[in-house]
């Protein structure tokens, strides 16, 4: 019903038809070549040519089936830089999601200069990663870096302590810069959705003599929840798309490698090209698969309610 | 229960100053190490507040009296870096806004074959990451020539910047009235004259949200460049990190092009946050 009204309307608006239809082709042709030749054909590209040997040092591409599928499980670097993956996505979400939230309810009570401090919170988010990188390498730097001197300042014996040389400190340190960078976004969603809800709900709950924590509990927490599940999506697939900051402070270190450089050393390095294709077409359906994970659960509780 | 309150709002403020603290912490030691002489890298304790002050680490990069401070010339590499990152920059984002536009355009009020699945198809290419593409794209950019310059890069910028921008902006059309468009289409005015004269002047805030993504994000770019512009068109981005190098990390040149790298970035969020802002709210609902 809906659509035959539509068409109908759709058919009084657009007067000379066929000059409207010819006129969107061709204002649709530049994104559908673009898109075509640098996506598609790409994409259907990977998925064809991670069936076949694809090696710029072999002759010949045979087809190989799914053998780079099952070579991935028995792959030591593979497994190990899936593990790091795991690590910084789980790490990640939850602390951008926690202290996200906590910063939007903060930023939500400053009356005066809001905008200042949001602009100053974003500021991160927008810089180059791999800018991000080098300030925080010269940050965690032994001698002279500002972590250790602060530790120092306060009598702890980090003078010359290196971060990068054991694992768990080298994730956290890597971990905490991409943090640094993506905890914006999450503040931003969060707290858009929190300026939405009407303040008459928080009256009618002070006349009840509610305290604000439980007004945090009954009243924000179930509003902003689909901005979280958003906003967790957003940071799941960027810490899958983990490579810049990890590049830069720590190499190709294995102890900190997510499976991006994993990838990037296979292909671009080592030239198994089809290795890399297969490998990246996993990582894009995990991090698929994870991201619809929350969007479900989402969607099942705001049902519910 | 105004004790309570105070006590409230220093807490607030308090949570405040963390955040800002976190923020801009990093940001205030890169510009303090910028300006910080070489030689009291090696002070302990370190300074927290730079006590002594000198441009020479601008000067090295920018190649201003560099007779005086030793002679090395960064400044050929630099200058040259930071020239590609704005044409690159500023070429895709020109480009991904002016056909997201014409496009975001058709799709929302022209209706013609295949309108609703190639919309789909182009944003639904928002959920795959970039390097789902990266190797055969890397194979086709080498049998075009196209690795290593201009029209390359920014054709992958686009590519993949294209989607955001199209959402974004048909979102911005949709929200516009039609009733607008209907009179100026009875008293005669054709599409393109309703396109380029009433809808792009209205749709200006979308289209400045699209811009400021698109060029933050191209401007940002590592891993691409790093693989399609090893050398001539080489950006800040992977130019940076080259002073790096295994036996010796130049903090005072890192720094100070961090400073200068962070100069555009800093700017857009400091005039255009509002644009910045909806632009990604609305590219992150999606």
């Amino acid at each position: 019903m809906t659509t035959v009204a539509a068409m109908a309307s759709e058919r009084k608006r657009s007067i000379g038809g066929n000059s409207d239809a010819f006129l969107g082709v061709l204002l649709i042709t530049p994104i559908v070549l673009v898109m075509a030749a640098l996506v598609f054909f790409p994409l259907i590209d990977t998925m064809w040519d991670s069936l076949h040997r694809i090696n710029p040092m072999q002759p010949g591409t045979p087809f190989i089936g799914l053998a780079k599928y099952t070579n991935m499980l028995s792959d030591g670097d593979v497994n190990a830089s899936w593990i790091n993956t795991l690590i910084y996505v789980v790490i990640a979400v939850a602390v951008e999601t926690v202290a996200g939230v906590a910063g939007a309810a903060l930023i939500n009570q400053v009356k005066v200069g809001r905008q200042w401090v949001l602009a100053a919170v974003i500021l991160p988010w927008a810089l180059p990663g791999v800018v991000n990188a080098t300030i925080w390498l010269w940050i965690y730097q032994p001698g002279a870096g500002l972590l250790n001197g602060i530790l120092t300042a306060f009598g702890l014996p980090f003078e010359n302590h290196v971060w990068f040389n054991d694992r768990t400190s080298a994730i956290a340190a890597v971990v905490t810069v991409h943090i640094w960078r993506m905890l914006p976004l999450t503040i931003v969603i969060v707290l858009a959705a929190m300026q939405s809800i009407p303040n008459e709900l928080y009256e009618a709950a002070k006349i009840d003599g509610a305290s604000r924590t439980s007004m945090f509990g009954s009243i924000t927490l179930p509003l902003i929840r689909s901005a979280i599940a958003i906003a967790m999506t957003n940071g799941t697939v960027a810490a899958f798309n983990f490579f810049d900051e990890a590049w830069v402070l720590a190499g190709p270190s294995l102890d900190t490698r997510p499976i991006l450089i994993q990838i990037y050393l296979e292909a671009f390095q080592n030239l198994h090209f089809s290795y890399g294709m297969a490998l990246s077409l996993v990582v894009t359906i995990v991090s698929l698969l994870v991201s619809l994970v929350y969007v479900v659960r989402v969607y099942r509780n705001t049902r519910l309610d | 229960m105004q004790q309570q309150s105070l006590a409230f709002r220093i807490m607030i403020w308090l949570g405040v100053a963390v955040l800002l603290v976190w923020s801009l912490g990093p940001i205030y030691w890169t510009l303090a190490s910028a300006i910080t002489p070489t030689v009291d890298f090696s002070s302990r304790p370190i300074h927290f507040v730079p006590i002594h002050f000198t441009l020479d680490h601008f000067e090295r990069l920018l190649g201003i009296n560099v007779d005086r401070i030793g002679g090395v010339e960064v400044w050929a590499q630099f200058r040259a870096a930071l020239f590609n990152s704005i044409v690159a920059a500023l070429a895709s984002t020109i480009v991904c806004v002016a056909i997201a536009a014409l496009g975001g355009y058709a799709f929302t009020r022209l209706s013609f074959p295949g309108r609703r699945v190639i919309f789909i198809a182009v944003v639904a290419t928002l959920a795959i990451p970039g390097y789902a593409v990266l190797i055969p794209l890397y194979r086709l950019m080498t049998s075009l020539h196209m690795v290593d310059t201009f029209l390359g890069v920014t054709l992958i910028y686009v590519s993949a910047f294209l989607p955001l921008s199209l959402w974004l902006l048909k979102s911005v059309f949709e929200s516009l009235p039609i009733s607008i468009e209907e009179a100026a289409q009875l008293d005669g005015a054709s599409r393109l004259y309703i396109l380029f004269r009433i809808v792009l002047p209205l749709a200006a805030p979308g289209l400045t949200a699209a811009a400021i993504l698109t060029f933050l994000g191209a401007w940002g770019q590592y891993a691409v460049p790093l693989i399609f512009s090893p050398t001539q068109t080489k950006p800040l981005t992977v130019l940076i990190p080259e002073f790096a190098t295994k036996n010796f990390i130049d903090y005072g040149l890192i720094t100070a092009a961090g400073s200068i790298a962070i100069i555009i970035p800093a700017l857009v969020v400091i005039f255009l946050n509002r644009y910045l802002i909806s632009g990604l709210l609305a590219g992150s609902a999606k």
